[in-house]
């Protein structure tokens, strides 16, 4: 560890000299590259200098890759002179379809949704494998968001942990009242009192979840599948239609198109902030997710990790959490998260999570293939 | 060499650079997708390449893809019928104005530098409950409440005849304006009325600028994706909705491949017919 | 006249359709608040200011526009050329031809953009700014070839003959009778080629390189989040752009003209 810290002061002073103008870039780079060879990692900084030019990230984009582009491309791009190219999705399904048709090492890192979709890239041969030594931010992250991931990759990780949120039920409290959104729950949403004032994302693990509350079962273990489709059916027969993205979303709601749908905490409570007249609940095994950064396999490791640890430092994962609305991965018993982000919805003070419930990956992705087909039939009315 | 061989060679070097983009772009990478069709997915999401007939078998049987198939031509079908109705008489207007056509034509295609999908949600602000129409109803006192009038088959429609109407137009237009205006003056001459001369000579020398516009406008409509999923109800969907979720959302590129290469035909077929009937050959034979 | 009267009040109609959701999307732009409910709460010129400032946009923007013209400018010189090809020529199946250049619309774009890739995929080639323009000239073909070819068939050949007779060479028949004639089609062909590209999402969210969006691509990741109606700024910008200076242009030209007339 004092080996790795005199190496990391060592570029650092190099840093200062080349930021200085001391240096000429290539020269910068070639120290750079001695320092890691003097400080014997298993590959060295000297391949890094060479070969890695730039990184390719993909993230959601406007203000969430505005504040990673401030806070910590820049200042990496400043220190290792490794340039982040950062691109966008508009969703992790679009996104996972485009990495299957690329080529190895096209894709770097990406800000990936929930533990199902780490499994998912991991089923499909793509996880890497971090060195954690090379990342030392993430001894602030919660243990038990790094654990699951573990979990699925057999004790290695292939991500870090980055934000979690919910996805609960938003509704317009000129319509519903509290009173009523919390007796009636997830059940909200196949209130036929409420017909044609109703939405929902069209997500099938999403309308599984929520039929798994409405009918009374474990989301995480639905007995009676029949029962669970047929209250899917109940919901898309009352339902006005179906929305695809936040701005979708969030137009539904506060053009009061609809009275109660589904819906993101962090794009929900941007709404509050705006003064929309809007609830937001999360019922009893409401649907936690957590999203991560994640490197794919074929790309530069030490780059990716340096990176990562840029990311995770607590200014930047602060700044990202106050523009996204998601409360950021960080530990709160050991960093100060500052005023803004205890007051987000799904925020868990005591930094276990043991409030939220989270999708069993093994449970939901041996089902993805049978239920998101299914899905997709049941919505057109069969 | 003879006059003969050079008249003949010279068509195919115009061909050549569009049939070679055309195949280099298309054809072959499509035999990638035939290719895939035969594969199968497995449990954990992985291709396994073989020769399995189970996406065709899926594709041809399944009555669930032959109604949103019929289901979707019929929505192309409608949209093409009213971009007609609506594009041929606008067409006519501009092409026999006296005023500037170039600035009406560029006019129409104003609404493309707006991009599609903001159009398209554009309609929730004028048509929604709080939208701009239903505010002048209240406003006026013919309704108390919001009048539902998005989230259909209507509403998909109406923003798919928006996106397609100019295509219809122009295709006109620019027929209409290569009939020379003193034919139909000449048949007015000799007695014919304004009406009779519009449909004698002037509606069959704008057949292939309709047959054009039609073709684009039923082509392009059904295999849209975005307007049933901004402006359609919870089961409006049309064929290349399942395209893209077998795609993208279930990454079953093996069915995708299958579904796809299955609307490919439908629609090829219907070209085929449109050349056969409609098509070069032989409006030139009717103009010859 | 009457039937012309009615025929104009139908065309006007027609327009005011096309029109309403421009319309909106100006009126919007310049909304006080983010969503836009009816009957407006106020006025701002907020969005432009955030337009303004967003620079990720704007690049897109320049991206679109050079893309856009690239793709019209080849997408119409093939398209003409086949076009060509088909209706002066007696081309042994033209039928079989025509439907072969239109058949890059009939494939669904999600398809065509797969399936492009799994081909680069299996040259080794990576993915660049010239495939991306590559794809978008497949795809924006079809509407040059029809457009042309109905255009075509309708001018009569015996024009062309009638020039050679007199002395013309081919290719003088051709710059000089032919192409004039042609210039509608070719303009309108222009045109559809630089908007369906200018407009494209889905083929060119698979086929575009890294650190490229284009102007769709990028709404496309900004709706993911919330409505911006910075979007609506940037729509009002360009048609106060390509109408608005346009006009101005030809207004000062008629101006010129006059002054030299008189």
């Amino acid at each position: 560890m004092t080996r790795k810290m005199n190496a990391v002061a060592r570029c650092e002073r190099l840093r200062e000299r080349y930021m200085n103008g001391d240096l000429d870039r290539r020269s910068f780079l070639g120290l750079l590259g001695a320092a890691g060879a003097a400080c014997g990692l298993a590959t060295p900084y000297r391949a890094l200098a060479k070969e890695v030019t730039h990184i390719r990230f993909d993230g959601w984009g406007g203000v969430v890759s505005e504040a990673l582009r401030k806070h910590a491309f820049d200042p990496f791009e400043a220190a290792t002179g490794i340039k982040v190219v950062d691109g966008t999705f508009g969703g992790g399904d679009e996104y996972l379809s485009r990495v299957k048709a690329s080529q190895p090492g096209e894709y770097n890192i990406a800000h990936l949704s929930g533990v199902f979709d780490y499994a998912r890239y991991h089923n499909l041969g793509l996880t890497s494998e971090l060195n954690e030594k090379n990342i030392p931010n993430l001894q602030y992250v919660i243990p038990k968001l790094i654990d699951v991931f573990r979990k699925v990759s057999g004790g290695a990780l292939s991500c870090v942990p980055y934000d979690y949120g919910t996805t609960g039920i938003a509704y317009n409290r000129a319509h519903i009242s509290d009173d009523e959104a919390k007796v009636k729950g997830a059940k909200l949403l196949i209130d036929p009192a409420h017909k044609g004032k109703i939405s929902g994302w069209a997500d099938w693990r999403t309308r599984m979840w929520y039929a798994a509350l409405q009918t009374g079962q474990d989301p995480n273990g639905i007995v009676d599948e029949d029962a669970a489709w047929d209250a899917v059916r109940a919901h898309r027969d009352l339902a006005l239609k179906y929305w695809n993205s936040g701005a979708e979303l969030m137009s539904l709601l506060a053009e009061g198109e609809v009275h109660v749908t589904e819906g993101w905490s962090g794009r929900i409570y941007a709404l509050q902030e705006q003064g929309h007249d809007i609830g937001y609940i999360d019922p009893p095994n409401g649907f936690g997710w957590q999203e991560c950064m994640f490197v794919i396999k074929g790309s530069p490791m030490e780059a990716c990790e340096e990176l990562l640890n840029f990311m995770l430092a607590p200014e930047t994962a602060i700044a990202v959490a106050e523009a996204q609305n998601y409360p950021p991965a960080l530990d709160p018993t050991k960093v100060d998260l500052g005023p803004k982000i205890p007051t987000l919805p799904a925020f868990d003070p005591s930094g276990t999570l043991a409030g939220l419930t989270f999708a069993d990956p093994a449970y939901w992705n041996s089902r993805e293939a049978a239920w998101s087909k299914t899905f997709g039939r049941v919505q057109r009315g069969y | 060499m003879s006059v003969e061989a050079r008249e003949a060679r010279q068509p195919w070097i115009l061909l050549a650079p569009a049939l070679s983009a055309v195949t280099l772009l298309l054809f072959v990478p499509l035999l990638f997708i035939l290719v895939y069709s035969f594969w199968l997915r497995t449990a954990t999401g992985a291709d396994q390449p073989g020769f399995f007939l189970d996406n065709w078998r899926e594709a041809l049987t399944d009555p669930f893809y032959r109604d949103i198939l019929l289901s979707t031509l019929r929505i192309a079908a409608i949209t093409t019928a009213v971009c007609a109705l609506m594009g041929y008489p606008t067409a006519y207007f501009i092409a026999r104005s006296r005023g500037d056509k170039l600035l009406m034509v560029l006019l129409l295609m104003l609404p493309f530098w707006i991009s599609y999908i903001i159009r398209t949600m554009s309609w929730i602000n004028i048509l929604g409950a709080s939208g701009a129409a239903n505010a002048a109803l209240m406003a006026l006192g013919v309704v108390s409440e919001p009048v539902n009038m998005l989230y259909n088959e209507a509403a998909v429609i109406l923003g798919l005849t928006h996106y397609l109407l100019p295509f219809m137009i122009l295709n006109v237009f620019v027929s209409l304006e290569g009939i020379d205006a003193n034919v139909e003056a000449a048949a007015n001459s000799l007695g014919a009325t304004r009406w009779q001369s519009f449909l004698e000579v002037t509606l069959p020398l704008s057949l292939p600028g309709l047959a054009a516009g039609g073709l684009l406008c039923f082509v392009l409509g059904a295999g849209t994706y975005i307007t049933p999923l901004i402006l359609g109800g919870p089961r409006d969907a049309m064929f290349a909705n399942l395209v893209f979720e077998a795609i993208i959302t279930q990454l079953n590129w093996p069915l995708g491949s299958a579904l796809s290469l299955m609307l490919l035909l439908v629609l090829g077929a219907l070209v085929a017919i449109y050349n056969r009937y409609l098509g070069m050959t032989q409006l030139m034979k009717g103009l010859g | 006249m009457m039937g012309w009267q009615l025929i104009r009040a139908w065309a006007i109609a027609v327009y005011v359709f096309m029109f309403l959701p421009v319309g909106v999307v100006v009126l919007l732009s310049f909304n006080d608040s983010q969503f836009g409910s009816f009957p407006m709460t106020g006025l701002s010129l907020r969005w432009f200011a955030e337009l303004w400032s967003n620079e990720a946009i704007l690049r897109a923007f320049r991206t679109s526009v050079a893309l856009g013209l690239l793709t019209a400018l080849i997408s119409t010189t093939l398209g003409v050329l086949a076009a060509l090809a088909l209706v002066r020529y007696r081309v042994p199946g033209a039928n079989a031809i025509s439907t072969l250049l239109i058949a890059p619309i009939l494939v669904p774009e999600v398809v065509l953009a797969v399936a492009l890739l799994l081909f680069l995929d299996f040259l080794g080639l990576h993915k660049s700014f010239a495939l991306l323009l590559l794809g978008h000239v497949i795809f924006t073909l079809p509407f040059v070839v029809l457009v042309v070819q109905a255009r075509l068939v309708s001018i009569r050949r015996d024009v062309e003959e009638a020039a050679m007779s007199l002395g013309a060479s081919p290719a003088q028949a051709f710059f000089q009778v032919t192409l004039p004639l042609m210039r509608p089609a070719v303009l309108a062909g222009g045109l559809f080629a630089f908007t369906v590209s200018f407009d494209d999402v889905t083929g060119t969210l698979f086929w575009k390189p890294g650190g490229v969006e284009t102007v769709p691509t990028q709404i496309f990741a900004m709706l993911r989040n919330s409505i911006s109606p910075e979007i609506n700024a940037l729509g009002t910008a360009m048609i106060v752009m390509t109408v608005g200076l346009p006009l101005l242009g030809a207004a000062i030209a008629r101006r010129l003209a006059m002054k030299d007339g008189g």
